[in-house]
């Protein structure tokens, strides 16, 4: 799991993990804690994380980023632009 | 070192008005993310300029995101972003004018224009969100809310059925109708990618979930349970029977689809300002 | 060479003037007294290249010409009385988005369905203070189907310069009264161009003038038309900053260019003791009642205003000079009267309000004013 900071959204924590073969990107400032990432994983790589952003919601973690298939449920479902997912090497 | 990472649609987005108004769960989100994706394929494959697609929205939830994304963009008045793009359409007939409202914008107070446009077959791809409410003033009544549900002002069930928009706007000679749902983003994706390569007018429902307002009104507030419970009452088919468009929350099903996919000469075609 | 001379009502002329001055929108709905000037512009407009819609309604009307100016086509739409009630909330939108266009306003006898083919001035009022709102908007009013030629493209040159919603005030009297109309060369209606690349362009930046320059669609600008109160760039700011900066604006915008909408006849007000103050159709039978005063020795003149709207104190002040009493003769209850009253504090202004389905006689005005004599 890493951590970098996301400087083209003006601040704010970007959580990221890969495992290889694809990462998920969490931008953690516009999460609004609705679960439904978590939810539609087919593979439940997603968990509600401990911290909570600056407006008070807990953001998603890929702590079981292993098990990711790059389905991109998690980014096709987010109502907030807040998950994507990318094959590593792609940037 | 510092990596910038960006969302894949942040360059269509105006990202500094993020996080949106939308509550959490808001099925809006989801149903743009899917939107914006069609229109980056058309954009990236070079069938669509940049510079030449407009985004129309009336008043409402769902029109509100016009004020989302980067591109000519206007927040117009309740009911009449069709009228308003058909204006700019009608002048500017190079540009791909795409209308983004909610179910009360447009089929309630818009509802006549949606008609005349839909008969008109003027080139223009409307996009109906429909969370069957109206959400943004506090969940009142709309049209399309389903037989027997509380809302604000029928707070004794709704003694009214709800409005077939699909059916109505294939009667009236639309080159295209479809049907999508926020349960099913790449659906959405495929029909709006679609519609925008179409000429005449496309009209796109997507039955959209709204747990803040809609949700609470029938004991679903949690955003995850009522797209669940949406999941369940959508069927997907290849080429849906026209009579099949009818939907009710109790014991209905909501079809998605494609209804109608023809070629009828356009309004602009006819009037001689875009060639056939 | 001759500018081409035609022998048509006031409806006409006002097409006529439109298209010369480069009208290249028309959407509307049939109404009567106004269907003929829209019916003119179905046949004519596409020979120019412009495009003529029938639309379900005044509101589907308003809000295209309002799309199609954002298009960047100098457009209009034309109505009377019950379909300018309806297009009141597009016109709040066109006057908050600074949207330019023409409503040529035909009033009919009314309130409500009154009678279709009579004439009125009783709107006047609702024309400026119909939409919903603090704003101003210029209104020109013709008193001949020769000056509804020529204002008629005023109005359209008007509301691409000051990106302002203009209205032209005309009535069933002069839409049925046939003259003489010599298309003589007008304006182009344009509007002022970004001169900014995209990327620093504010669609609401006003320059000296308070007038934003106006990019249209289609152009790479990524414009924001935003009907909710905004700053420069068109996102929502409900401050009591930004709301009163943008309020105030969009009125002096109007007000302080009076002088580019502001055309005010005088006739005979050369050491006149008494005026009258009359407009459109009823000025008319006002002028033809001033001349049949003076032959009777009565230093009496005509102030005959083009533009109603904005009301400019200082104007009228001027038209009036040194007479002392002010006759406000109009077709309705007494409506301009009331802001001439306002204006003119220190003169004696009478109110003559003659209601009549086509126009006051000079005999009736003569009447009153002969009466105030004694």
């Amino acid at each position: 799991m890493t951590t970098v900071q996301a400087a083209a959204l003006g601040g704010g924590e970007v959580i990221e993990a890969d495992n290889g073969k694809f990462r998920v990107v969490v931008i953690t400032e516009r999460c609004k804690e609705c679960g439904i990432c978590i939810s539609v994983c087919p593979t439940k790589v997603l968990v509600k994380g401990p911290r909570a952003n600056s407006r008070g919601y807990r953001y998603p973690i890929p702590e079981r980023i292993d098990k990711c298939i790059g389905c991109r449920m998690c980014e096709w479902s987010c109502p907030d632009f807040a998950i994507y997912v990318e094959r590593v090497g792609d940037r | 070192m510092k990596r910038i990472r960006k969302h894949p649609l942040d360059g269509l987005l105006r990202p500094e008005r993020l996080p949106h108004l939308w509550c959490p769960g808001c099925g809006l989100g989801i149903a743009l993310g899917a939107i914006l994706r069609a229109v980056k394929k058309r954009i990236e494959e070079g069938y669509l300029r940049r510079e030449k697609i407009a985004f129309i929205g009336g008043i409402g939830c769902s029109a509100r995101a016009s004020l989302y994304v980067d591109f000519d963009s206007a927040h117009t008045v309740h009911g009449r972003a069709i009228p308003f793009a058909t204006g700019l359409k009608a002048v500017k007939p190079d540009m791909k004018v795409i209308v983004i409202g909610g179910d009360g914008d447009i089929a309630g107070i818009g509802g006549n224009h949606l008609m005349h446009a839909a008969r008109r077959n003027i080139d223009l791809l409307v996009i109906m969100m429909n969370n069957m409410v109206y959400a943004m003033t506090g969940g009142q009544l709309a049209p399309t809310t389903p037989t027997g549900l509380y809302t604000t002002t029928t707070p004794y069930g709704n003694p009214e059925r709800p409005i077939n928009v699909v059916k109505l706007v294939a009667t009236m000679g639309a080159n295209y109708v479809a049907r999508a749902s926020v349960t099913h983003p790449p659906l959405i994706e495929r029909y709006v990618y679609k519609a925008l390569g179409k000429k005449g007018f496309a009209f796109i429902e997507i039955i959209s979930t709204c747990p803040e307002v809609f949700g609470r009104h029938i004991g679903m507030r949690d955003a995850v349970d009522l797209l669940n419970a949406l999941r369940e009452r959508v069927v997907v088919k290849q080429r849906p029977h026209i009579d099949e468009s009818y939907y009710e929350w109790e014991g209905g099903k909501f079809v998605l689809g494609e209804y109608v996919d023809k070629d009828d000469p356009s309004y602009l075609e006819r009037i001689g300002v875009i060639k056939g | 060479m001759m500018a081409r001379v035609e022998f048509i009502n006031a409806n006409l002329a006002i097409a006529e003037g439109v298209m010369t001055a480069g009208l290249r929108f028309f959407a509307g709905y049939p109404i009567t007294p106004t269907s003929d000037l829209f019916e003119y512009l179905a046949v004519e407009l596409p020979k120019r290249g412009g495009v003529v819609i029938q639309f379900e309604d005044e509101i589907a009307s308003i809000n295209a010409v309002i799309g199609a100016s954002w298009g960047g086509a100098p457009a209009m739409t034309a109505t009377s009385g019950p379909g300018f009630s309806l297009m009141l909330e597009g016109l709040s939108f066109a006057i908050m988005t600074e949207t330019p266009l023409l409503l040529a306003y035909i009033m009919r006898a009314d309130p409500s369905t009154g009678v279709p083919t009579k004439s009125t001035q009783a709107d006047v009022f609702q024309a400026r203070y119909g939409a919903h709102g603090n704003y101003e908007i210029p209104a020109l009013v013709p008193w001949s189907a020769q000056e509804a030629y020529e204002l008629g493209a005023k109005a359209l040159w008007l509301a691409e310069r000051l990106r302002v919603p203009t209205i032209l005030l005309s009535d069933a009297t002069l839409a049925h009264t046939f003259e003489r109309v010599e298309f003589v060369p007008v304006r182009r209606a344009e509007r002022k161009r970004p001169k900014v690349p995209p990327e620093e362009y504010r669609p609401y930046e006003p320059e000296d003038d308070l007038v934003p320059p106006m990019a249209s669609f289609g152009e790479g600008y990524n414009v924001m038309v935003e009907s909710l109160t905004h700053d420069e760039r068109g996102y929502y700011a409900p401050t009591n900053e930004a709301h009163r900066k943008l309020i105030w604006r969009l009125v002096e915008k109007v007000r302080r260019n009076w002088r580019l909408i502001h055309d005010t006849k005088t006739y005979f007000m050369e050491g006149a003791e008494v005026a009258i103050y009359a407009y459109g159709s009823t000025a008319r039978a006002a002028y033809a009642a001033v001349k049949e005063l003076r032959r009777e020795n009565l230093r009496i003149g005509l102030i005959r205003p083009t533009a109603l709207w904005p009301f400019i104190d200082e104007d009228l002040k001027n038209a009036v000079g040194s007479a002392r009493r002010v006759f406000v003769v109009e077709n309705n209850i007494g409506l301009m009267y009331k802001e001439v009253a306002r204006a003119l504090r220190d003169r004696e202004v009478i109110s003559v309000p003659i209601i009549d389905l086509d126009l006051p006689t000079p005999e009736q005005i003569i009447e009153v004013v002969k009466e105030w004599r004694r």
